[in-house]
């Protein structure tokens, strides 16, 4: 390499050139293909995160709007009981007349009103009987009565249940959808908004099954979350990053809270089980031990969202109090603290948010049960939004499965409304040191 | 009931923070105080309010197991002589019927008198219990206002004391910390002690049959249960590997190129698209699994099947006819969609965290980014992303709902992503939200598998981040 | 002319604001020379073929010839109209005060520009007659032809023989084992590396000391053989022994290589270079051998630069 005439060391440095040129076409190839790779996974994130959206809205679209039929019904003074109207079989009556409207001959057993009557939801009878309990002269009259029709009926009409499928596959028979399509052609079958989706509690009829029991129990629950949580968790923050001295127990905290972070979640659903309902005997699937659960739960998360947003506070604030003569709380607690506040809130309403979406810890407290109407206390069981998502995607009406993907349509709108709080919080009060 | 008590303790400590303040004020008259008024005002009610808290919250804590131990000392024998099952049935009817409402059950003779007797001393044992925490509390909160006016006198460092409180309390906070995982560890323990007392450690770790049905009641004919939990293992371990197969290369994949090829613009889009997948509740993934990815997955292979039947593969073609929704590959798949994120945003930090000068060496050599990636910033990150894996695998293992509503309850001991399998988690949940009953095997099982998820998935997390944190450590 | 210097605290640290308050304790002897003020000539010098300051061209071949080059990042001009040749086997050194785009210019050579968003090179930078911003050329390519040296050693996290491995592997130079061993060995000699490396080629480069590891670094970049070695304050996060080192290593490799070196040490610009010029706020103020910099400046500033007056 030492003697070489400047004419070798030109030549040497030529087949140098074409070797470094001959492998950049392969080179640029890999790299065009690598990119290209990348590219592909995020694309496929993307895909899927729209797959899952569209499926969603798919499935549930059709659950915010729902039918209803208008039927006259002869309140028939042999049949109906004055003293108990909810002991009368209203949709039994209610099917005989519009049969007999029709000018259709029921065979001996009935079958053919039977068939009708399962048209209409069980409402039908709720709305009648509480017409007679509340006006009595109405018996012996003909009234017009407004009712959902049944989740199967509805079914079709949303154009769920084909009539291309054999009869003995399907839920409604071919004589059913005749009178369904009878009815709808003699305009007594209305479509209108699904208000009993948002004002019913949870019900074994998919018609007139709701969410709101189930919201109400998830905000109890979150309630009872943030108020232990975010006291505890900032308190815990606050003295982790002010106030602890550095020493191996400070350690063994900071590294337990780091793997309370990663404890699935279903773990505190058993501790939840074992130590509150089991032990301390708090009433199962109430919303005081889902908030004690999730309180848990959360703390980690917040412990950690709020020391950084401690961290960020730059240490001349703190100089500079202590510097006018003021004590260490009081330089936490007047400055520190409010500079840090807006990442705090940040901080706790995210983790609210993914409280709100925790489900595994629920089934394990009790929170797959069966539970009607709309709670009022935090000491009764509830039902919350995951929960009911889970009760409803195991039901086995097919009605059920577009109110779940609405119940998650209801559930992802909390979480965005939460999150984009969280957001609007962090663009309008943060503060770059 | 602890309404009336949160307010009437606030009061009281309201009422002590003026009264005390006022006393300052006094006694302070010719002296140079050492603490403001206000301060001694703050230190009168940590003395009034703390105490009677503390009363109220041990009481609220062990007033339930208190009042079971009351209760039990005169049960008449014919309620003690019922199975535990029934007699727990009886309790609550009679807590029921105490507070006025109907009983759930109809009762036989000698129970149906008891019935009202029984309901009488519960609540009278309640109401007792109640009084007594509450007039405990309010003599704690009398004790301590006496002590406090004593301590009320100028030369008092209140503001100090106070402070010391607050210490304290903070101090209290992140102890909670450390309770959650005492309390965790205690209540798995105990659970998973009682439950090998009946099925030997061994047996469960290593035995390859699982079936929890066990007849409840002794002259029930049926199996007594089997709980083996290596296809638990088995099947976790499965949906773990194809989560796995698909969220490590699209994450990592993604992440590479958020960090190193992604422009401004479209870093500002695909970040919120991936935290979107991230704050998807489990829940959803698990709907999306059961009723959208497992009908085309299994549409897909039937499909498939009906395609080979006949020809050269036809017992392949036969078996893939009749897959099922539930295979291994449905749970899998979603789990590994929904740890995307999770893998690309923990490795895009890894990435992030390899300084620019590595970087810059090696495009100033000539090298290509893709030859950047693979031959410098990978293996540079390589601890990094392994620590990010390792965790994405601990909440792989760790996760629910979406194997609860995705994969089966059949314990099946295969390796074939066809199958369906079940895992520990969904055991969990299978055994814990049917009838319960808290001393046979089948319920204490859960705890056992409880315990064992909670060891494997915290030995993992703490790995893993002892891999970040040097890794992190390395380039600081 | 070789000067021992006292370096200062931050100098030793390195980069950042620090740089600024960098004064040379000892300084080259200065006469007074006739301070020629115009400005005018940098940006009345012919496109290509004139030399880029009349005063003083250099001798020997042009390896790169800047004409007129500007930088900008994003709507923020770095460099304004830079014209300069750089002689082939010879060490320019780029002197000037922080900020003032010696290092841009620096890496408008290799083309270290491309991987920073929203930066953009205007001008003609020819290296051998062909425009390195030419679409043809191929940055890769280019880059290995033209090595470049940072401010802080960046070896790899991985073994000494693997870092320097690393350029022939990449661009295919090498096919056999054994060939590699050779091209690796001969990389360390020449860097100097070798005798206190050749025991534990397989160890990690991280274990290097610092004025080692910027050594490996530049072994790293002659391995592939290029034409021209960018150094970007090579010293600046070394110590006053190991500078020494890498000053030495300079001055042996100028026989093989085109060398340019960022320096913010007038000293060493003095001890390595042979030709310097002179940066600004942006703009090349002064170009010409070392000596007569250092000894005749023409320009009023580059008096005041090199006195310590500023910088």
């Amino acid at each position: 390499m030492t003697d070489a005439t400047p004419e070798q060391i030109g030549a040497a440095a030529d087949a140098r050139l074409e070797r470094l040129r001959a492998g950049l076409k392969r080179r640029h190839a890999r790299e065009t293909r690598f990119k290209l790779y990348g590219r592909l996974a995020i694309g496929a994130a993307v895909v899927f995160l729209v797959i899952l959206l569209a499926r969603i809205v798919e499935q549930g679209h059709t659950a915010f709007y729902t039918h209803t039929v208008t039927v006259p019904v002869y309140l028939d003074p042999a049949r109906v009981d004055r003293a108990y109207p909810q002991g009368t079989n209203f949709e039994q009556l209610a099917a005989e007349q519009q049969l007999a409207r029709w000018g259709i001959q029921d065979d001996e057993v009935g079958s053919k009103a039977a068939q009708m009557r399962r048209l209409f939801s069980s409402e039908l009878k709720f709305v009648a009987a509480d017409l007679v309990a509340k006006r009595s002269d109405v018996i012996g009259e003909t009234v017009p009565i407004a009712a959902p029709l049944s989740d199967d009926a509805d079914l079709y009409l949303k154009g769920e249940i084909s009539k291309e499928t054999p009869e003995d596959q399907r839920r409604l028979s071919n004589q059913q959808i005749d009178w369904l399509e009878r009815m709808q052609r003699e305009g007594v079958v209305g479509s209108h908004f699904n208000t009993a989706l948002f004002t019913n509690g949870d019900s074994t009829q998919p018609e007139l099954a709701g969410v709101l029991g189930a919201v109400v129990g998830s905000a109890l629950m979150l309630l009872v979350t943030a108020l232990i949580a975010i006291p505890l968790g900032v308190g815990a923050a606050v003295w982790l990053e002010e106030f602890a001295p550095k020493n191996r127990w400070t350690d063994i905290i900071e590294v337990n809270i780091n793997n309370l972070a990663a404890v699935p979640s279903i773990v505190y659903g058993l501790l939840g089980l074992a130590l509150f309902i089991n032990w301390m005997h708090l009433p199962r699937a109430s919303p005081i031990v889902g908030g004690l659960v999730l309180a848990l739960m959360a703390l980690p998360t917040l412990i950690i969202a709020t020391r950084s947003s401690l961290k960020a506070v730059p240490p001349s604030i703190r100089e500079a109090a202590l510097a006018m003569g003021a004590s260490r709380t009081q330089t936490v607690f007047s400055h520190v603290l409010p500079l840090a506040m807006p990442g705090v809130m940040t901080g706790a309403i995210i983790s609210m948010a993914h409280a709100l979406g925790e489900t595994a810890p629920l089934l394990l407290i009790g929170m797959v049960s069966f539970v009607p109407g709309v709670p009022h206390a935090i000491d009764e069981p509830v039902g919350a939004l995951p929960s009911l998502i889970y009760i409803w995607e195991n039901a086995s009406e097919r009605a059920f499965h577009e109110r779940t993907a609405a119940a998650i349509m209801v559930l992802l709108a909390f979480m965005i409304v939460m999150n984009a709080a969280a957001i609007i919080l962090r663009r309008r009060f943060e503060r770059r040191w | 009931m602890i309404w009336i008590y949160l307010l009437v303790i606030f009061a009281l400590g309201a009422g002590a923070y003026v009264g005390g303040r006022e006393l300052a004020r006094r006694r302070a008259v010719g002296a140079r105080p050492h603490s403001r008024p206000g301060q001694h005002g703050a230190y009168a009610l940590i003395w009034v309010a703390v105490p009677a808290l503390v009363v109220v919250i041990l009481s609220g804590v062990f007033s339930g197991p208190l009042e079971r131990q009351l209760i039990a000392v005169d049960t008449p024998d014919s309620v003690t002589a019922l199975e535990p099952f029934r007699r727990q049935a009886f309790f609550a009817d009679a807590q029921r019927v105490g507070h006025g409402q109907p009983a759930l059950q109809i009762w036989e003779r000698p129970l149906a008198e008891q019935l009202p007797i029984e309901a009488r001393r519960m609540v009278s044992i309640e109401r007792t219990l109640q009084w007594g925490s509450g007039l405990a509390a309010l003599l704690a909160a009398i004790l301590g206002g006496l002590f406090v006016s004593t301590q009320i006198r100028p030369k008092t460092r209140a503001r100090n004391r106070v402070e010391g409180w607050i210490w304290g309390a903070l101090f209290v906070c992140s102890v909670v910390a450390i309770l959650t995982t005492v309390g965790i560890i205690a209540s798995l323990a105990f659970d998973s002690f009682r439950f090998f007392e009946k099925v030997p450690v061994f047996d469960f770790l290593f035995g390859t049959k699982w079936s929890p049905q066990i007849a409840i009641r002794a002259d029930q004919v049926g199996s007594s249960g089997a709980f083996g939990a290596v296809p638990l293992f088995a099947g976790t371990f499965l949906i773990m590997i194809i989560a796995m197969c698909v969220a490590a290369p699209i994450g990592l994949m993604s992440a590479i190129y958020l960090s190193e090829y992604a422009g401004r613009n479209t870093r500002s889009v695909i970040k919120p698209v991936l935290e979107i997948l991230a704050g998807v509740p489990t829940v959803v993934y698990g709907f999306f699994a059961a009723l959208t990815v497992g009908p085309a997955l299994r549409v897909f292979f039937n499909e498939i099947g009906l395609f080979l039947m006949g020809g050269p593969l036809d017992g392949l073609g036969q078996y893939l006819a009749l897959v099922q929704n539930q295979m291994a590959l449905t749970a899998g798949a979603v789990m590994g969609i929904m740890l995307i994120p999770f893998v690309s945003s923990l490795s895009d930090d890894i990435l992030n965290a390899v300084p620019q000068s590595l970087r810059d060496g090696s495009f100033a050599m000539g090298a290509t980014k893709s030859e950047t990636v693979k031959r410098v910033l990978l293996p540079a990150a390589l601890p990094g992303i392994a620590g990010a894996l390792l965790l994405a695998v601990s909440r792989a293992i760790g996760e629910t709902m979406i194997v609860t509503m995705a994969a089966g309850l059949a314990a099946n001991l295969t390796l074939n992503p066809l199958d369906t399998v079940t895992t520990v988690t969904v055991q969990i949940v299978t055994l814990l939200t049917g009838d319960q009953e808290f001393n046979s095997a089948k319920t204490l099982s859960a705890f056992g598998l409880g315990l064992t998820l909670f060891l494997v998935t915290l030995l993992l997390n703490i790995i893993a981040q002892r891999i970040v944190q040097t890794y992190r450590e390395q380039y600081d | 002319m070789k000067f021992r210097i006292f370096r200062s605290a931050e100098d030793q640290t390195g980069a950042g604001p620090a740089e600024a308050a960098e004064t040379p304790r000892i300084l080259p002897q200065i006469k007074m020379g006739k301070a020629d003020v115009s400005e005018g000539r940098l940006e009345d010098a012919e496109p290509v073929t004139g030399p880029a300051v009349v005063d003083s061209p250099p001798v020997g071949p042009i390896k790169i010839a800047a004409r007129d080059v500007g930088v900008f990042y994003g709507d923020k001009q770095a460099l304004f109209d830079v014209s300069l040749d750089i002689p082939d086997k010879t060490v320019t050194a780029l002197i000037g005060p922080s900020g003032c785009g010696k290092s841009t210019f620096l890496r408008t050579m290799n083309r270290m520009n491309d991987t920073i968003a929203g930066c953009r090179v205007t001008g003609r930078i020819a290296m051998d007659d062909e425009d390195i911003n030419d679409r043809s050329i191929d940055p890769v390519l280019l880059r290995a032809r033209v090595g470049m040296v940072f401010q802080r050693p960046n070896p790899f996290p991985k073994s000494i023989y693997e870092n320097v491995a690393y350029g022939p592997k990449i661009h295919g130079l090498v096919s056999a084992k054994s060939e590699m061993d050779g091209v690796v060995e001969s990389a360390l000699k020449r860097a100097g590396l070798w005798d206190e490396v050749a025991d534990r080629l397989q160890s990690s480069a991280m274990g290097l000391s610092g004025g080692q590891q910027q050594r490996l670094v530049i072994a790293r970049a002659i391995a592939v053989n290029p034409e021209v070695i960018l150094m970007d304050e090579p010293c600046s996060a070394l110590d006053p022994i190991a500078t020494a080192r890498i000053e030495e290593l300079i001055d042996e490799l100028r026989e093989r290589f085109c060398i340019v070196i960022v320096t913010h040490s007038m000293a060493q610009a003095a001890r390595v270079s042979q030709r310097t010029a002179f940066f600004h706020m942006g703009r090349l103020v002064e170009t010409g051998d070392t000596e007569d910099i250092f000894q005749n400046p023409r320009e009023r500033r580059t008096l005041d630069y090199i006195t310590g007056r500023f910088g």
